[in-house]
């Protein structure tokens, strides 16, 4: 209630059973403050060397670095002195040891962490105090609390606010940037136009058909599970496994496809990166260069395709003078994407059997020669031509198209360092 | 009597150094030697170099003087009041990479790497790297793993500023191909105090990924005024007037390589579009 939460330690309000001791949070009401001992003083009194805080973290948690024995290394803390001396430092070797405990993400721990400080100790009580930074060590570290929670993108809830009140009073530091981040997080939230499900599934298939209709840029696209992930045993014992490959097409890309001139080869290029927060995965797509424009065709609409409507309007519309909605950009012909897909090894065995998976659906597949550029990079240049032979391979005077460097790239690190502006290695 | 003089004049010296190591140099990277060459002696003295650069800002005079007389701006003012859409950078071929400097935390210690080419057939940019965010160990420095890309400041004849004006339009609008990684977007408009000098106005652009090109149209007003990376209490909207560059910053915590490709940047009017800006201007941190 409102007056506990101002301090007042008997309070005569109706209902209201939290009596709690001066200079602590009602929390620890519950519980009397004993002396637990889980670390022997007697020894460390005897040699007499520097101590850190951050040893009890390693001496309490020895075995296994959990929440619950980082919440217990804070319990140990709390509990030896009800003036808490060294809190400061103990907060900062708390906040430095909390991504090897796994807790960074958890606001509970964090209002665990606030509240090792003393409260109301620090609020000040006059002017003059509120002049001069009152307990500028404490405000910082508690403003360096509520940074890493910020880093880490954490919302801090109510019972944040309320503690950063008792300990600091209204109009400290550690308030004003909770104040800050309570007005930006909200705003920033949700502003994401391709959100990303947190957290992201852990199946390789399911993480597959997730990445793949984000990529799409079509609804009605349909993605295929081609291969589920399975292990196989062969007669002497070994064991092959196999990947997953999950392919997606929309019926526009299927159009595509079919109108594709067979004389010409389609190319599987990969692999391409895509980040999702902070897994990235790999997709490989089929495609095909630009017709020239030579064997461009105009496509001609046949007007009893649909009745509702005229599909091809000849009308002239009188644009104002200047009313220009288009960039003035040369259009971009990269040529058609057919067909994406995912898969844990992309070597051409497995592509293969992607392509032989798409041509159930796309019967011209199985007469246009098929191309394989998988990364330059790491991996030479596999050009194959798939099925009926004959056809000559088409100069290719285009470089690789969105060159990209998979993660294991060693060229990547080797690479010496080069003038800003020069064209760095192609990778 | 002679070590008094010496030692001062050491003392002036230094500080002399001192200043022109912060002012000049910019940044120095901690851990660094200062340099105690004087101004004068960085300056490179050629004379081949020195007539061509004479040539170059005599004809950009001549140019902007008789640009004048064909319109603001150099266009006919019909066409200046008019413009709906002004594409600003258009990546094809080499000589579009002359106007953007791109840097990464190398600079104070980091491991990250950025590097900057030319797309397929000359035709986009593609910004390239990879990112590591392992800080300096220089014990100053806390957070790394950045890198960024910025347009260089448009100089008219004798490396005088010249500044964008978009103050006809109200939409920033690219054309990109990412990776599906998260990047911010800095404007830097001109200040006329020192302190305004690292004054950014920031916004969010996410990529989708894959092999789609990907339309991005940011509204002006809703670009956020940051000072070093620390969003500011005292918020206004973006003045389109006199603009000096615009870059990108990608910083997301995920180690490993990215790429984003560019095709182009322009500037357009949405006239559907009224807001005048996103965030609340009221004081948000009254005195205590």
């Amino acid at each position: 209630c409102f007056c506990c939460l101002r301090g007042n330690n008997n309070c005569a309000e109706p209902g209201c059973s939290v009596l709690r001791q001066f200079r602590c949070s009602p929390a620890s009401a519950k519980s009397q403050p004993e002396h637990v001992r889980f670390v022997n003083d007697n020894d460390t009194k005897k040699t007499k060397s520097l101590v850190t805080q951050e040893d009890l973290f390693e001496q309490v948690a020895k075995e296994s670095k959990t929440k619950a024995t980082f919440n217990q290394v804070i319990d140990v803390f709390t509990k030896r002195d009800i003036r808490r001396r060294g809190h400061v430092e103990f907060i900062y070797a708390a906040l430095k040891k909390m991504p090897e405990f796994g807790v960074e993400r958890d606001l509970t721990v964090y209002n665990k962490l606030l509240d090792v400080f003393p409260k109301e100790v620090f609020v000040p009580r006059n002017f003059i105090q509120r002049m001069f930074n009152h307990y500028p060590r404490q405000q910082e570290c508690g403003v360096q609390v509520l940074e890493q929670m910020e880093s880490y993108g954490i919302m801090p809830n109510i019972e944040t606010k309320v503690l950063l009140v008792q300990i600091f009073g209204e109009k400290s530091h550690p308030i004003r940037k909770y104040q800050r981040i309570m007005y930006w997080f909200p705003k920033f939230k949700h502003v994401n136009p391709f959100p990303i499900p947190q957290p992201l599934p852990e199946d390789a298939v399911d993480l597959a058909v997730l990445s793949l209709t984000r990529i799409a840029n079509d609804l009605d696209a349909k993605t295929t599970v081609y291969q589920l992930p399975f292990t196989d045993i062969t007669e002497s014992g070994e064991e092959i496994s196999f990947p997953h490959i999950v392919g997606i097409q929309s019926p526009n890309q299927m159009e595509l496809l079919a109108k594709h001139n067979p004389n010409r080869p389609v190319f599987v290029e990969g692999p391409f990166p895509l980040w999702l927060k902070k897994t990235c995965v790999y997709y490989y797509i089929l495609r095909a260069d630009p017709t020239p424009p030579e064997e461009k065709e105009e496509e001609v609409y046949d007007p009893e395709r649909c009745f509702y409507y005229p599909l091809q309007l000849d009308l002239d519309l009188d644009r104002d003078l200047g009313d220009e909605e288009n960039f003035d950009v040369d259009d971009l012909d990269e040529g058609p994407v057919f067909a994406m897909c995912m898969t844990s090894r992309g070597d051409q065995t497995t592509l293969n059997q992607w392509i032989s998976g798409l041509q159930q659906n796309n019967p011209i597949l199985g007469r246009i020669p098929t191309l394989f550029r998988l990364d330059a990079g790491t991996r030479e240049l596999e050009g194959v031509a798939d099925t009926e032979a004959g056809h000559s391979h088409r100069p290719h005077p285009q470089s690789q198209r969105e060159d990209g460097p998979p993660a294991e790239d060693p060229e990547v690190a080797v690479e010496e360092e080069k003038p800003r502006r020069s064209q760095g290695m192609k990778q | 009597m002679q070590l008094i003089a010496k030692l001062i004049k050491i003392n002036l010296i230094a500080k002399l150094t001192f200043n022109q190591a912060l002012t000049q140099m910019g940044y120095r990277r901690p851990g660094q030697p200062r340099e105690d060459k004087p101004p004068w002696w960085r300056v490179k003295f050629d004379l081949s170099k020195g007539l061509k650069g004479m040539k170059r800002h005599f004809t950009l005079l001549k140019e902007e003087f008789f640009a004048q007389f064909i319109g603001p701006m150099g266009k006919p003012i019909i066409e200046h009041m008019l413009e709906q859409n002004q594409v600003l950078w258009e990546f094809r071929g080499p000589h579009s990479l002359q106007e953007w400097t791109i840097s990464c935390d190398r600079e104070i210690g980091g491991k990250s790497e950025i590097y900057l080419k030319v797309g397929r057939n000359n035709e986009t940019c593609l910004l390239y790297g990879t990112l590591c965010s392992d800080p300096p160990k220089d014990g100053e420095t806390r957070y790394s793993g950045y890198c960024t890309m910025r347009a260089k400041q448009p100089l008219a004849s004798f490396d005088r500023k010249r500044y964008h004006d978009w103050s006809s339009f109200n939409t920033l609008h690219l054309r990109i191909r990412g990776d599906g990684r998260p990047w911010m977007i800095n404007v830097i408009a001109e200040t006329y105090y020192t302190h305004q000098k690292d004054d950014m106005y920031s916004y969010f652009l996410y990529t989708r990924g894959g092999p789609y090109w990907q339309d991005v149209k940011i509204p002006f007003s809703k670009f956020f005024l940051a000072h070093r990376g620390r969003v500011q209490d005292d918020q206004h909207e973006l003045w389109l007037d006199k603009i000096n560059a615009i870059g990108f910053t990608l910083g997301d915590k995920a180690d490993g390589p990215f790429q984003l490709e560019i095709d182009f940047i322009g500037v357009c009017k949405d006239y559907a579009h009224t807001e005048d800006f996103a965030y609340e201007k009221y004081k948000r941190n009254p005195e205590v």
